[in-house]
């Protein structure tokens, strides 16, 4: 064995290389997980197919007009968002961290942020894999239309709240400091959020303060975005621009929060100004 | 020290170094050099502020305050092209239950632009046979080479090797062993910390001793805490019918009647030769008869021991 001692011998890895193997590395880990399995296809099918056969008076709940399937599947793909970038990594970041397998991954040559963007390419391609699955079940079983001249606002919708999700469940693994606390806090937060934010019903016959509150969070508006990319009546950017500025702040925040504090020790979240020594 | 490089600069170089957890000082002042190519055991008990040190070293930590070069790197900014050429069996954990020790490896074998060949590896911590097996199947032992594996496959300049036998057998630590001692051969640096100190005895070229944040001891194995210098120890069981007062070359300590009786001694030879003339003479055997200097245990037992009660640190 030769240590290489010369500083050329030590050319890095090229960083695109560094992200493609760790989004390899995290899908492999997904496909051997059963609830990465379960969160991300089986959930979100169950709920498409057991809403739509199921639930008989769905269809009065959703927009005038418009079939339920019609306003169910891009709904149920919000629901494939939330839980491949805001469960799974909320379950996925903590698990790593209380392991060690972020602290031992810390101490190689693995540029701190290319761990991330492994973890949201995951997502994402989890996310589209889950989400193409969803839409073909709903065209060919529920005879559901895909509006091609809005097809764009979902996909950019889509992204947009991939990555608010992503971030934010980023910043909330920094505040949960078991493994078993995990999975709870990522479902309390999330389906409460889901359930008034459109994502399993339209809440447009709900109460108002209820609409306006769910407008907070970044779930609503990027949910009812893909929904209304779903209706052949938009002809315009479906998010309003106070919804726009709900998931930015949000984003905003969540990247905040990963630059100023995301943990890579195992144990309780405390606060620690940094210092420099002198 | 077979590996060292003279003319080279020092791998690791710490000055005054201080840590501070809120108000508790966990290191205190620690100064100490690591030769390039040189193995240096970090001993101390549990709370003396070793893994902090260490993990500041790393980089896994920021002082509080104090000088700190590794490979010329400050650890807290070194980033890539420091990492790129340390490697680090931490203490525990780590693993990704799911993956295979072949996956593994070849994950962290992806971090370098020259990693050593993935199967090389896997042999060489003595793993070949579990390549395939998931790492949740794995005992303690296969564990830590599993680690040690992940600290090699780049090809590393100085190795942190924490507790790196823990949980081996007798078999595996021999192996382990022989595998450090080919890095040393190799040229590259290593700083060990083990609760095991025969290892240490067997590995180190030097040795520092930490109590309370402080660093007590430095040394060779051999003369740490001033062993080299310290008497031999002669002991045997006292023959039915004579008492302590009857040896020669005395005094002779014993701590019961008719039973075992020592002696400290600077000069072994002399004593011993006296010792077997009278036995001789009596027409004895002398049973039980040893003779030791002290062992790395018993002097680092003994540093350990006035730090605690002393609870002030020896200059």
């Amino acid at each position: 064995m030769v240590p290489v001692s010369a500083e050329l011998a030590h050319r890095s890895r090229p960083v695109p290389r560094l992200v493609l193997g760790q989004a390899r590395y995290q899908l492999l880990l997904l496909t051997r997980s059963p609830l990465g399995f379960l969160l991300t296809l089986v959930l979100p099918l169950l709920l498409l197919v057991s809403l739509n056969v199921i639930t008989p008076g769905g269809a009065s709940t959703a927009p005038a007009g418009l079939p339920y399937a019609q306003f169910l599947t891009p709904a149920v793909s919000a629901f494939c968002l939330l839980n491949a970038a805001y469960v799974t990594t909320i379950t996925s970041v903590v698990h790593a961290r209380e392991e060690g397998v972020l602290k031992r991954l810390r101490g190689t040559p693995l540029p701190a942020w290319t761990y991330l963007a492994g973890r949201f390419t995951a997502a994402l391609v989890t996310s589209a894999i889950s989400i193409a699955i969803i839409v073909g079940v709903a065209v060919v079983f529920f005879k559901v239309h895909l509006v091609w001249h809005a097809f764009g606002y979902f996909v950019l919708a889509g992204l947009l709240g991939i990555v608010s999700f992503f971030l934010v469940a980023a910043a909330v693994s920094v505040l949960v400091s078991k493994t078993e606390t995990a999975l709870p806090v990522a479902f309390g937060t999330m389906l409460p959020l889901a359930f008034i934010s459109d994502v399993f019903f339209s809440s447009r016959k709900g109460p108002h303060w209820l609409h306006d509150l769910a407008s907070v969070f970044p779930v609503a508006p990027v949910a009812r975005a893909m929904e209304a990319a779903f209706n052949p009546a938009t002809t315009a950017w479906p998010m309003p621009v106070t919804g726009l500025i709900s998931v930015l702040c949000w984003t905003a925040a969540g990247a905040a929060v990963i630059v100023l504090a995301f943990r890579w020790d195992p144990g309780p979240f405390r606060f620690r100004p940094r210092h420099h020594p002198h | 020290m077979e590996g060292m490089a003279v003319g080279r600069p020092p791998a690791i170089e710490v000055d005054g170094l201080c840590m501070d957890y809120g108000p508790f000082r966990a290191v205190d002042g620690v100064s100490f050099q690591v030769a390039a190519g040189e193995i240096y055991g970090l001993l101390g008990p549990n709370g003396a502020g070793k893994t902090t040190t260490v993990e500041i070293l790393e980089g896994h930590r920021r002082r509080t305050a104090g000088r700190v070069r590794v490979l010329g790197f400050d650890p807290c900014h070194g980033g890539r092209r420091f990492r790129e050429r340390v490697g680090i069996v931490l203490q525990s954990g780590g693993n990704d239950a799911e993956l295979s020790v072949r996956e593994m490896v070849s994950l962290y074998a992806s971090f370098y632009a020259n990693p050593l060949s993935v199967t090389d590896v896997i042999t060489q911590v003595g793993l070949a046979g579990k390549q395939r097996a998931r790492t949740r199947t794995l005992s303690g032992g296969q564990l830590r080479r599993l680690d040690l594996a992940l600290a090699l496959v780049g090809k590393p300049d100085l190795i942190f090797l924490d507790e790196p036998t823990t949980g081996f057998d007798p078999n595996a630590r021999r192996d382990a062993w022989q595998m450090i001692s080919e890095l040393r051969r190799s040229g590259t640096t290593i700083l060990l910390t083990s609760h095991y100190l025969d290892e240490v005895q067997q590995l180190a070229d030097r040795v520092g001793v930490m109590s309370h944040g402080h660093l007590v001891e430095e040394s060779t194995p051999a003369a740490l805490g001033g062993r080299d210098l310290a008497g031999t120890v002669i002991t045997f069981d006292l023959p039915p019918s004579f008492t302590a007062g009857d040896l020669p070359a005395g005094p002779w300590d014993q701590a019961m009647p008719g039973g075992q009786v020592s002696m400290h001694t600077d000069e072994p030879t002399e004593v011993l030769l006296a010792l077997t003339q009278w036995a001789a003479g009596h027409e004895l055997e002398l049973p039980g008869l040893t003779v030791v200097r002290p062992t790395l245990e018993e002097v680092y037992l003994r540093i350990i021991g006035r730090e605690t009660v002393g609870g002030a640190r020896v200059g």
